[in-house]
């Protein structure tokens, strides 16, 4: 059951000289939606980017603690990254489609881990493009640019290019905030069709996507975790004060 | 009269007086256009400044049709015309004796110069715009590299001649040729390439990186699959202007090509000695013959009509590489 859980054990992390993330414990279960909620700066996105290792990319990054994926340490100087980042997949809070068509923006990930056959990658455009609810809309137009959709199907195919190489887990950065409620609504279904079958973790400022969609939550606050506990707990009876003020939007 | 205070204030003054001027002129245009008003202050500035802007323009762009006025009035009949070496044998045929014969060789040179300095350039160019932008952590070497290429691409070209004189013909031994030449030209091609390509991988937001490395992408991959591929448009354009700015060269030439009446049949050695279209203007034009006086014009119509085409070529490819991508 737990085949794939996140846990995340003592985790600091610095930027620099700045102390980002303290000591956070938590850990993400199966077919499940978390959602990482706090107000902006709070470390949201860091953990987050920990997860697939993006923030390694960034200079003067630094961590102590240990993230473990389906039981083995992902910062082990010996694992494998590449391998890491294809079953942990991730959708960013702008749609950012790679200026190709549209079945080359599915096919680049499957390409890039050595499918060849042209079948099997025919296979993948359809079968992301479906579980993104987007096949219908886009089926006549595969080869037209990507940048030329709509912002909400933008992001839903950045959804369906990160399904494209078939990850255990999604991890979505503010994935609707820079869409409009319409768009908004249709990805949050998605996101509750998804959890079916991936482990999602889901970064938001927005405490009432955060409340309709997940299961679990966490409350980031100035870089300590203040929270962790199923949502419908959290929802109604938030243990500390700053969570309160967070979800009654005194902080935020 | 509806004017303020202000305008009535500057009515004694020089100043004033022009202004006045001014705009009672404005008063009768606008009236001209069946709308009886008197001009505000402000409409009236509009007016003189743009005005003003549309005579800079004109200063601007006039040389530059002085300058075809002239090439045409006494370089067309070359192109036209049907006498020996004119009009197809302008461009078709090598130089003969007299009046016979054309530009083929100067044609053909600039042509082979160009492709050897476009083979040589273009890859160091974007090759190193790729290490600085994508590899290099920014600091002082980034800036330094920065600074040495936007040095470079100011320093005049008959100094690259002379340094290709004095390092590729004298040290290395090259000897002069189309090799020689073409390398000259490609020195002057990399700074240019170098940052425009640097500048349009600058260009592409670090959030497609992202995506492609959180596919499970390698660095490399992610440069040369999205970042390179998405700048490409940008990188074409650079590439192609630099070709038409160093296809009219003269002084990096004049010490490193030798000169050919004939092809070149080789890359380095005597045989590889060519001509170049600007190289035949500058010694067509420096001789008291009338022929060649005219021969030099229409040889420049020639080479503006090279780069144009690639002028043209530069638009239509990265237009074409626009809509695909973008």
């Amino acid at each position: 059951m737990y085949e794939y859980r996140i846990e995340v054990k003592d985790l600091n992390t610095w930027f620099g000289e700045k102390h980002v993330l303290k000591n956070i414990t938590c850990y993400f279960e199966d077919n499940s939606v978390t959602a990482i909620m706090g107000p902006s700066g709070c470390g949201k996105s860091t953990l987050l980017r920990s997860i697939n290792r993006l923030n390694d990319l960034i200079p003067g990054f630094r961590l102590t603690g240990q993230i473990f994926f389906a039981g083995s340490n992902i910062y082990d100087p010996d694992r494998n990254v590449y391998e890491l980042r294809k079953r942990i997949g991730m959708v960013f809070q702008r749609p950012n489609p790679f200026p190709m068509s549209i079945r080359e923006n599915l096919t680049f990930g499957p390409r890039l881990h050595g499918i060849k056959d042209e079948d099997e990658l025919e296979r993948i455009v359809e079968d992301s493009l479906r579980k993104a609810a987007l096949w219908d809309e886009v089926r006549d137009q595969l080869d037209s640019p990507a940048v030329h959709l709509s912002g909400g199907q933008q992001q839903r195919l950045c959804i369906a290019r990160a399904l494209s190489v078939d990850p255990p887990v999604l991890l979505m950065d503010e994935p609707v905030s820079a869409l409009d409620p319409i768009s908004a609504g249709k990805i949050e279904d998605l996101i509750v069709q998804l959890k079916k079958e991936y482990t999602i973790i889901l970064v938001t400022h927005n405490v009432q996507q955060a409340f309709r969609v997940s299961d679990q939550a966490a409350f980031l606050y100035m870089g300590e975790l203040v929270e962790f506990d199923k949502t419908k707990r959290i929802a109604v009876a938030p243990e500390d004060p700053r969570t309160e003020a967070f979800i009654t939007g005194r902080i935020g | 009269m509806n004017r303020t205070d202000d305008e009535r204030e500057r009515e004694g003054t020089q100043a004033g007086r022009l202004w006045t001027v001014l705009s009672e002129g404005g008063t009768r245009l606008v009236a001209l256009g069946g709308r009886a008003r008197r001009l505000t202050r402000r409409e009236v500035k509009d007016i003189v400044f743009k005005l003003l802007v549309a005579l800079m323009v004109l200063i601007v762009v006039t040389p530059f049709f002085l300058l075809l006025a002239r090439l045409l009035s006494v370089g067309l009949q070359d192109l036209v015309g049907s006498g020996p070496g004119q009009g197809w044998e302008l461009i078709a045929t090598l130089p003969g004796a007299a009046l016979r014969g054309g530009v083929l060789n100067a044609i053909v040179g600039t042509t082979v110069l160009v492709l050897v300095a476009t083979a040589v350039g273009v890859p160091l160019s974007v090759m190193g715009a790729v290490y600085i932008n994508e590899y290099s952590r920014p600091g002082r070497v980034r800036t330094a590299i920065e600074f040495g290429a936007d040095v470079l691409a100011g320093i005049p070209s008959i100094v690259f001649g002379a340094f290709g004189f004095t390092f590729l013909v004298a040290y290395l031994g090259l000897g002069l040729g189309a090799l020689t030449g073409g390398l000259t030209l490609a020195f002057m091609m990399i700074p240019t390439v170098m940052r425009t390509t640097q500048e349009a991988l600058k260009q592409v937001p670090s959030s497609l990186r992202e995506a492609s490395l959180a596919l499970g992408a390698t660095k490399w991959a992610t440069t040369w699959r999205v970042t390179v591929r998405a700048a490409l448009p940008g990188i074409v354009t650079g590439i192609l202007l630099a070709v038409g700015r160093v296809m009219g060269e003269t002084a990096p030439l004049i010490f490193t090509t030798g000169n050919n009446l004939g092809l070149p049949t080789g890359l380095v050695g005597p045989e590889s000695w060519v001509a170049s279209l600007p190289f035949t203007i500058w010694s067509y034009i420096m001789d008291p013959r009338p022929y060649l006086q005219v021969r030099a014009h229409s040889a420049a119509l020639v080479l503006l009509m090279m780069v144009l085409i690639v002028d043209i070529l530069a638009n239509y490819a990265s237009r074409r590489l626009t809509r695909r991508i973008v």
